[in-house]
């Protein structure tokens, strides 16, 4: 009898450590935040100036309007790419249909510096485009549109088809029908697919790293130059709103999902 | 006899009529995602293949020559060494996350109760962001300098700062500390799905609970355990900033050669061979895990 209370308390302590252990570097940022130290990595007392410092910093607001659009750009056209795709595979039968689906999962194997090693020398000894935007974003897309494919697959199997198939009865077209029915229905589908690209093109260091060229810089890249120099705190003060936000994102996504649960 | 007629010619008309619009869909819908994977995917690769057997002249360009020395200089000692330490770390670190991630998993799916979604929530969100930052964080925890051993030194356990920076050890934490919400998700799916009256069966039957553990639990979640060790393994062999921010020059992995030939030393048929090998390497060991692993951990994966 005793055993049987030990064991679930056993597992509390064990879940906790590796909770602690998932959250300590994460603490560590928004403490340093505003320690007075100048490396950031120690406390020697309360203070705001690195956040004062980070709204000065043009380079940091230069390479944050750049991660954005880059984000932006790669959640549209990958999100409207997957859902495409999403739907071929789902509702067509055609020779090499498996060995699609596999290859869809390339990028995803595939390591970054194997990706933006193999995109790097593609754009730059073959095709010629020019190291920047563009190759950023194409990589982006490449290694984003999978995410979108697999998740709103995921949606189809479960949602249920008697709306489409009523909608063409009803004379609409297939085109129509996707506007109208189908895509809406598979719409909660496709915004936890942006929402999931968001964030990982946002925060893509290697493969971006390997594209971007001179002159592109991204936030990750703004900062993992910074961190070559040896740590600054205004990094900490990054993190510790990147944290913030996310966790803002979250609970707000909660609160949409809780609403679209009581219609 | 005239009804049959139209019935027949009705049902040949749609079935053609079907056979064009199937013909026009397949590449609306296929189409973008084929030119897709073949221009930015395939084709890649396999420029980066060809490169491989190719010589890289004095100052970087490519010499159009066949060879075999930098596919050699993969398998040779020193290559060979670094790929070794990779799949060595990998399989450390996926161990690590195995029985990490287990209890953790567990817990949460027994006992998680109502606020199972925050428990989730919170091992997936501080994956979400700022990876960079996170694993610098751990540098500024473990480092010579940093709060375990002032902590330590101030608590005079310690005389000299443990030199934890730049060994395998901080290199294998760094990995664990990445990859664990990747062996969570997919065990904690596998236990959602375990049906509780088993368990009660394994118990009324007689079993301990170790035994229940080892002869009931255990081989049910094996789906679980494989796709997280897919999805950690899979990752870690490739991984590059973790070894390159914390390993430093001491604790290389294949992913810091791949990329310190393509982008410092400028190198390209001997990147693209480290490349081409890790690539190899990784699509070897998926194909048998999937193989060994069967259905089941395919399913929990797609």
């Amino acid at each position: 009898m005793k055993r049987k209370k030990l064991a679930p308390k056993i597992l509390a302590g064990l879940s906790f450590l590796a909770y602690f252990f998932l959250w300590a570097p994460v603490l560590v940022i928004i403490v340093f935040s505003f320690s007075a130290n100048r490396y950031g990595v120690a406390w020697d007392g309360f203070t705001m100036k690195w956040y004062g410092a980070l709204f000065q910093n043009e380079a940091v607001k230069e390479a944050l309007i750049r991660s954005l659009i880059i984000a932006s750009v790669t959640v549209v056209v990958s999100t409207l790419l997957g859902t495409i795709t999403a739907y071929g595979l789902y509702k067509l039968h055609f020779r090499g249909k498996r060995f699609l689906r596999t290859s869809i999962l390339l990028p995803i194997i595939m390591p970054g510096v194997v990706t933006g090693g193999a995109l790097l020398v593609f754009f730059t000894r073959l095709i010629h485009i020019p190291l920047g935007y563009t190759s950023i974003i194409i990589a982006h897309i490449v290694f984003s549109t999978p995410l979108a494919v697999f998740v709103v697959l995921g949606r189809m199997q479960r949602i249920d088809w008697a709306w489409e198939e009523a909608a063409m009865d009803l004379g609409a077209n297939r085109f129509r029908t996707f506007l109208r029915v189908t895509g809406p229905l598979l719409m909660p589908a496709i915004m936890a697919s942006a929402v999931l690209i968001f964030p990982w093109s946002f925060d893509d260091f290697v493969i971006t790293y390997f594209v971007a060229g001179i002159g592109t810089t991204t936030l990750p890249i703004y900062i993992f130059s910074q961190m070559r120099f040896g740590a600054t705190p205004v990094i900490n003060t990054i993190g510790a709103i990147f944290v913030a936000v996310t966790i803002m994102a979250l609970f707000l996504q909660r609160a949409i999902e809780k609403k679209n649960k009581a219609f | 006899m005239g009804s049959s007629t139209a019935a027949i010619l009705l049902q040949g008309n749609t079935a053609k009529k079907k056979k064009k619009i199937f013909s026009l869909e397949v590449p609306f819908y296929m189409g973008p995602i084929t030119f897709l994977l073949s221009v930015f995917v395939f084709a890649p690769l396999l420029i980066i293949l060809f490169y491989s057997f190719l010589k890289s002249g004095q100052y970087g360009e490519i010499v159009y020559e066949f060879t075999l020395e930098n596919i050699s200089a993969v398998l040779g000692a020193g290559y060979g060494g670094v790929f070794l330490t990779s799949l060595y770390l990998a399989f450390q670190t996926n161990i690590i996350c195995i029985l990490v991630g287990y209890p953790l998993a567990y817990y949460i799916a027994r006992y998680g109760g109502k606020r199972k979604v925050l428990l989730i929530s919170m091992i997936v969100v501080p994956s979400w962001v700022a990876y960079l930052i996170r694993l610098y964080a751990l540098k500024t925890i473990l480092g010579n300098k940093g709060i375990i051993n002032s902590f330590l030194l101030n608590l005079g356990v310690i005389s000299d700062p443990l030199e934890i920076l730049y060994t395998p050890f901080i290199v294998m934490v760094g990995l664990v500390y990445t990859w664990l919400p990747f062996m969570v998700l997919p065990l904690h799916a596998s236990l959602e799905g375990l049906e509780s009256s088993l368990l009660e069966a394994a118990t009324d039957l007689g079993a301990n609970p170790v035994r229940r553990f080892f002869r009931v639990i255990l081989p049910l979640t094996r789906g679980g355990l494989i796709a997280g060790s897919i999805l950690v393994f899979i990752p870690t062999l490739g991984d590059w900033l973790v070894p390159a921010l914390l390993g430093g020059s001491k604790v290389m992995m294949v992913g810091n050669l791949v990329a310190h030939q393509f982008t410092v030393a400028g190198n390209i048929p001997a990147g693209s061979s480290l490349a081409i090998m890790l690539a190899a390497t990784l699509l070897l060991i998926l194909y048998l895990a999937i193989k060994w692993g069967g259905k089941e951990a395919m399913e929990r994966l797609v």
